[in-house]
C-alpha cells in the first residue's frame, strides 16, 4: 500500500461533521417539502386554452424561443464536454451554468431541486464511498481520525466524487431548459429532424402518452387485489400471483396496442406522424448554439489547463 | 321467425353509400363473426346496430372503414371498394369513436389529437389551429386546448375524442357504445351534439333509449347476420322481437312507469319515508358512518369535504353525482384503501390504520370494470382468492366456490377462462369473487356498465335477491329506483342531498339536478310506452307471413304477403283518444293462428 501524507484528527469532528451535514439535509428536504406542497395547495388550474411550453408560446425566454433542433444539439453537446471534464471546479462552474440557466429559462426552480432531490441518495454514496475506497497515491492526504485509524479518509477521493457528483447534477438541472421549454411532440420532431429514426420518435411520444394509461390500469388491478385481501409476501403464492398480475397486464397492454392503432388508422395514419408545426431557423438560433458550444469548449480548455 | 327480405326503411334514390352484399368474415382463431352480411346505406341515414354482445357489431364496422379487409363478399362505399387509395379516401372521410376514449386520444395534448386527422387529411398548417378550435368549442372543450389527454375526466375525453372525428368533418359517423360510462350531464351534452350532425351515423350502442333518441333505423345482429332492418319506432314497438335478440327493455320502462311519482305524491311519501328511515335508524346499529370526513390527493386536490353519512344494516344506499364528484374516491375510503380525516366508523369502532387494513374482511367491492379485478387462470380460482386470503379450510374454500357461482347464474363455469367469457359473464363473475368472501357490506360500482339488455336484467334479478347491505353507485335513475331506498347525491366533493331514492326521482322528473338530469330519456321512455301499446283487434289487415298453403295441386310453403280479418294483439297507436287505431303501413311479419287458412286456394305470384 502507497503511504500519503496523513493528518490525524480527534473523532469528536468527524462526529461533529457528520451530524452537521445529517442536520443539513434533514433542513434541506424539509424546505424543499414545504416549499412543494406550499406549490401544490395554492396550485390553480392553468389557462390551458393558451400553449404552456410550446415554441410559440408567449414566452419570453430565449430556450421557449429557440429553435428546437439548436437547443438539442447544443446543450446535449455541452452536456457532454461538461462531462469530459475532470475537475471539481470545472464541475463547480458547470453547475452554477446550468442553475443560472434554469433561471433564464423561466423554468420552477423547486422543480429542479426536486430532480435533484431524486438522484442525492445515489451521488450521497459516492461522497460517502468514494473518499473511503479510492486508491491511495504518495500525494494524497489522508485524514485519519483517532479510533479509526483503519477508515483513512482520502480528500482526493472526495475531491473526484465532488467532481462526479457536480457534472450528474449540472446535466441533470440541463434537462428542465433542454425538454420543458417545448413541447413533447415538438421536441421529438425536432429528434427526427436531426436523423433520429421516426419509428423511435413515435415510439417515444406513444410511450410517454400510455405510460400514464397503464400506470392507471395497475393501480387499479393493485386495488381489486388488495380489496380482496392480497399481501406480497415470501412465497410461491405471491409469486403466482404477481405472475398472474403482470400477465393480465401485459394482455390488456397488448389489445391497448392493436386498438391504438386501430383508431391511428382510422384517422388516417400512413406510417408517419403528421407534424403541425413549423420550424423555422434564425441568426439567433445559431448564435445561441455557438455560444454554448463555445461555453463547454471553454470549460473544457479550463478544466486540462488547470488540471495541467 | 325472421323477416331477412325486408327493405331499408328509409328509400333512398341513387346510389348507396354503403353497399354490402353477402359479407363474410371469419377470425384468425377460427371464429365465425360475419355470416352474409346484406345491407344498404343511404347518405344521411342514421342507424342504431344493435345486438347482443358477440352478434358481429363491432367486426361489421371495423369493416366499414376499412380497418378489416373484405374476406368474402363485397362492400363497396360509394360505388368503390375499400382498397389502395380509395380505402385511404374512406378513412379520412368516415369517423369511427371508439367505445374506450383512451384508444383515441394517442397525442401528448389535445391540440396535437384534434389536429391528427385534419393534416393527413392534408389541411394546411396555417388554417389549422381555427379549425382545431372550432372542433374543441363544439364540444365545449375550447379552454382546454393545449392539456395533455391523460389529465382529462373520462367525459372530457370521450368528448375529446369526438372533437377529434368532427374536426375532420367526416361524412359519416360510426359511435361504438358512446354513452358508456358518461354522466347524464356528459350524455346531454353528447345527444345534444349528435342531433346536429347532418352526415350518416351509424351508432353501435345497448342504450336503447338514446338509439331511439337519435336514430331512425335499427338494424339487428345476430351471429354474424342481419335479422331486422327496422325503423327504429317499429323496434322498441315489438318486445317479443326485442327480447329474441336480447335487446327487451322493457323492464327499464315498467320500472320508470312504476316509481315515477308525481311531484306532489313524492313530497308527501317523503317525510313517512323519513319517519320510517329514523325509527329504523334508531334501532339498528349503523354497519358504516362517516363523520365530517375529507379527503385530499397529494397533488392538492380537495376530492372528499366534510362528508357525513351513515349506513344501517339491510339498508340499500346509492351514490350518485357527476363524473369527478368523489364517488370512487368516497368507496376508496369505506374499503380503507385510502385514508382521510375524520370521523370513520365500522359496526360502531372507530377505525384506526391497522382496522382499516382489515376492512377488505367485512366490505366487498365489484369494480366498474371486471377486468380490474380477474387475472387467474379459471373462474374457481378467480372465485377462490379471496376465502384463501381469508384463510378458510379447503372444503370451505370449494363449497364458497360453488355456491357464489351458482348464485350469480354461473354454475358448471369452474374450469372456464375468465379471459374468454363474455361481458356479463364476467361482470357476473367478478361479483361471484366477492360474495364468496361474505361481507356484510357490498360496494357496488356502476355493476351494469356495458352490459346489454338481457344481462342487465339477469344481472338485476339476481343484485335483487343479495341479502347484503349495499353501496350502488351509479349514473343510471333505473338502477337507484330499482336497487336503493335511499341516495346520496355528491357534487365537489361534498354531499348535496342525503333523502329518500322516491325524493330523488321526483327530483329527476323536476330536473331540479340538472347535472343528474336525462330529459329526452324520459321523453323517449313516454314515446316508447304509448308504441308498445297493444291489445287485441278485429279488422281487415294486411301481413307477411310463412305456412304451408295451396295452390291447386302443388303445397308449399314460403313467405307472402296477403289480407285477414280475424282477431290478434297488435301493437298499435289511437288517433287521439278515440277507439280508432292505426297500425304501421308497412306489411309485417307475424305469425298468428288462421283456421282453416291453410286450406284455402291461394293466388299470389311466384319468383322462378
Amino acid at each position: 500500500m502507497v503511504e500519503g501524507q496523513i493528518i490525524q484528527l480527534p473523532l469528536v469532528l468527524l462526529l461533529a461533521a457528520l451530524l452537521l451535514l445529517a442536520l443539513l439535509s434533514l433542513l434541506a428536504v424539509k424546505v424543499l417539502k414545504s416549499a412543494f406542497v406550499g406549490k401544490q395547495t395554492a396550485q390553480k388550474e392553468p389557462d390551458w386554452s393558451v400553449p404552456v411550453v410550446d415554441a410559440d408560446a408567449e414566452g419570453t425566454s430565449l430556450f421557449h424561443r429557440w429553435d428546437v433542433r439548436f437547443k438539442l444539439v447544443a446543450l446535449l453537446g455541452f452536456a457532454f464536454l461538461v462531462v469530459a471534464t475532470r475537475s471539481p471546479e470545472a464541475a463547480m462552474i458547470a453547475l452554477l451554468l446550468s442553475f443560472s440557466t434554469v433561471l433564464v429559462a423561466q423554468q420552477p426552480v423547486y422543480r429542479s431541486l426536486k430532480r435533484l432531490l431524486a438522484m442525492s441518495g445515489f451521488l450521497g454514496m459516492f461522497l460517502l464511498v468514494m473518499p473511503l475506497t479510492v486508491v491511495t497515491h504518495p500525494e494524497d492526504i489522508l485524514l485519519v481520525f483517532s479510533g479509526l485509524e483503519f477508515l483513512p479518509f482520502n480528500l482526493r477521493g472526495l475531491q473526484l466524487a465532488l467532481a462526479i457528483v457536480g457534472k450528474a447534477c449540472a446535466v441533470a438541472l440541463l434537462m428542465e431548459p433542454l425538454l420543458a421549454t417545448a413541447s413533447l411532440a415538438r421536441t421529438v420532431e425536432g429528434l427526427t429532424r436531426l436523423g433520429v429514426p421516426e419509428k423511435v420518435a413515435q415510439m417515444i411520444l406513444l410511450a410517454h402518452r400510455y405510460i400514464f394509461v397503464f400506470l392507471e390500469e395497475a393501480r387499479r388491478m393493485k386495488t381489486g387485489m388488495q380489496v380482496r385481501g392480497f399481501k406480497p409476501r415470501t412465497s410461491t403464492e405471491t409469486l403466482q400471483v404477481m405472475g398472474n398480475f403482470l400477465g393480465m397486464l401485459f394482455v390488456r397492454s397488448f389489445e391497448r396496442t392493436h386498438r391504438v392503432y386501430a383508431a391511428m388508422q382510422s384517422r388516417g395514419y400512413r406510417g408517419r406522424f403528421p407534424a403541425p408545426f413549423y420550424f423555422k431557423v434564425t441568426a439567433g438560433d445559431w448564435l445561441h448554439a455557438g455560444v454554448w458550444l463555445l461555453l463547454g469548449i471553454g470549460l473544457l480548455v479550463f478544466d486540462r489547463l488547470g488540471a495541467a | 321467425m325472421h323477416d331477412l327480405q325486408r327493405l331499408a326503411p328509409i328509400d333512398f334514390d341513387g346510389p348507396a353509400q354503403f353497399e354490402i352484399r353477402n359479407l363474410q368474415y371469419r377470425y384468425p382463431n377460427g371464429q365465425q363473426a360475419l355470416r352474409g352480411v346484406d345491407l344498404s346505406v343511404a347518405a344521411g341515414d342514421r342507424i342504431a346496430l344493435l345486438g347482443q354482445n358477440g352478434s358481429g357489431k363491432s367486426t361489421l364496422v371495423k369493416h366499414l372503414n376499412g380497418l378489416l379487409p373484405v374476406q368474402q363478399g363485397a362492400l363497396l362505399y360509394q360505388g368503390q371498394p375499400l382498397v389502395g387509395e380509395p380505402l385511404q379516401r374512406a378513412r379520412l372521410e368516415i369517423g369511427l369513436l371508439f367505445q374506450d376514449p383512451d384508444d383515441q386520444l394517442f397525442c401528448s395534448t389535445l391540440y396535437d389529437d384534434v389536429s391528427f386527422g385534419p393534416l393527413n387529411q392534408g389541411v394546411s398548417l396555417a388554417g389549422m389551429e381555427p379549425l382545431v378550435r372550432q372542433a374543441l368549442a363544439a364540444v365545449g372543450l375550447e379552454e382546454l386546448l393545449y392539456k395533455a389527454s391523460h389529465h382529462l375526466s373520462f367525459g372530457q375525453k370521450k368528448r375529446a375524442a369526438l372533437a377529434c372525428l368532427l374536426a375532420m368533418k367526416p361524412q359519416v359517423l360510426i359511435l361504438d357504445e358512446p354513452t358508456a360510462n358518461l354522466d347524464p350531464g356528459q350524455e346531454n351534452i353528447l345527444v345534444e351534439l349528435l342531433r346536429n350532425y347532418t352526415g350518416t351515423l351509424i351508432c353501435i350502442t345497448h342504450d336503447l333509449l338514446f338509439a331511439y333518441e337519435l336514430c331512425q333505423r335499427a338494424v339487428v345482429l345476430d351471429q354474424g347476420q342481419v335479422h331486422h332492418d327496422y325503423s327504429m319506432a317499429e323496434l322498441v314497438a315489438d318486445p317479443p322481437s326485442m327480447r329474441e335478440h336480447g335487446l327487451d327493455f322493457s323492464f327499464r320502462l315498467a320500472g320508470l312507469a312504476n316509481h315515477k311519482l308525481p311531484p306532489q305524491q313524492a313530497a308527501v311519501a317523503a317525510p313517512e319515508a323519513q319517519l320510517v328511515d329514523a325509527v329504523a335508524a334508531a334501532e339498528t346499529t349503523a354497519v358504516v358512518e362517516l363523520a365530517d370526513y375529507s379527503y385530499r390527493y397529494a397533488d392538492g386536490t380537495q376530492a372528499l369535504n366534510g362528508i357525513t353519512f351513515a349506513l344501517r344494516a339491510g339498508e340499500s344506499v346509492a351514490i350518485v353525482g357527476e363524473n369527478g364528484a368523489g364517488k370512487t374516491t368516497l368507496l376508496n375510503c369505506l374499503m380503507g384503501i385510502y385514508s382521510g380525516v375524520g370521523t370513520h366508523l365500522f359496526a360502531g369502532h372507530l377505525l384506526g390504520k391497522q382496522q382499516r387494513r382489515l376492512l377488505w374482511r367485512k366490505v366487498g367491492m365489484v369494480f366498474q370494470d371486471p377486468a380490474d379485478q380477474l387475472f387467474c387462470a379459471s373462474c374457481a380460482e378467480e372465485v377462490a382468492f379471496g376465502p384463501r386470503q381469508l384463510g378458510l379450510p379447503k372444503d370451505e374454500v370449494i363449497r364458497r366456490v360453488d355456491a357464489a357461482l351458482e348464485r350469480v347464474r354461473l354454475g358448471g363455469y369452474q374450469d372456464r377462462v375468465p379471459l374468454h367469457l363474455s361481458g356479463g359473464e364476467r361482470k357476473r363473475l367478478a361479483i361471484a369473487t366477492v360474495l364468496s368472501m361474505d361481507p356484510e357490506l357490498l360496494i357496488l360500482d356502476e355493476p351494469t356498465a356495458g352490459l346489454d339488455p338481457q344481462g342487465e336484467e339477469l344481472l338485476l334479478e339476481i343484485l335483487r335477491q343479495l341479502p347484503q347491505t349495499r353501496i350502488l353507485v351509479t349514473h343510471d335513475p333505473f338502477l337507484v329506483a330499482e336497487l336503493t331506498q335511499r341516495t346520496l347525491v355528491l357534487h365537489r366533493g361534498k354531499v348535496l342531498q342525503s333523502y329518500s331514492t322516491a325524493e330523488f326521482l321526483a327530483d329527476q322528473n323536476q330536473q331540479s339536478l340538472n347535472l343528474l338530469a336525462l330529459s329526452y330519456k324520459s321523453d323517449c321512455s313516454r314515446e316508447i310506452l304509448e308504441l308498445q301499446h297493444r291489445h287485441e283487434h278485429i279488422h281487415q289487415h294486411e301481413h307477411f307471413h310463412e305456412h304451408l298453403h295451396r295452390h291447386g295441386e302443388l303445397v308449399h310453403s314460403h313467405p307472402h304477403q296477403h289480407e285477414h280479418e280475424h282477431e290478434h294483439v297488435f301493437t298499435h297507436s289511437h288517433v287521439a283518444d278515440s277507439t280508432e287505431h292505426c297500425h304501421s303501413p308497412r306489411g309485417r311479419f307475424h305469425e298468428h293462428p288462421h283456421p282453416d287458412h291453410e286450406e284455402q286456394e291461394h293466388s299470389h305470384e311466384h319468383e322462378d
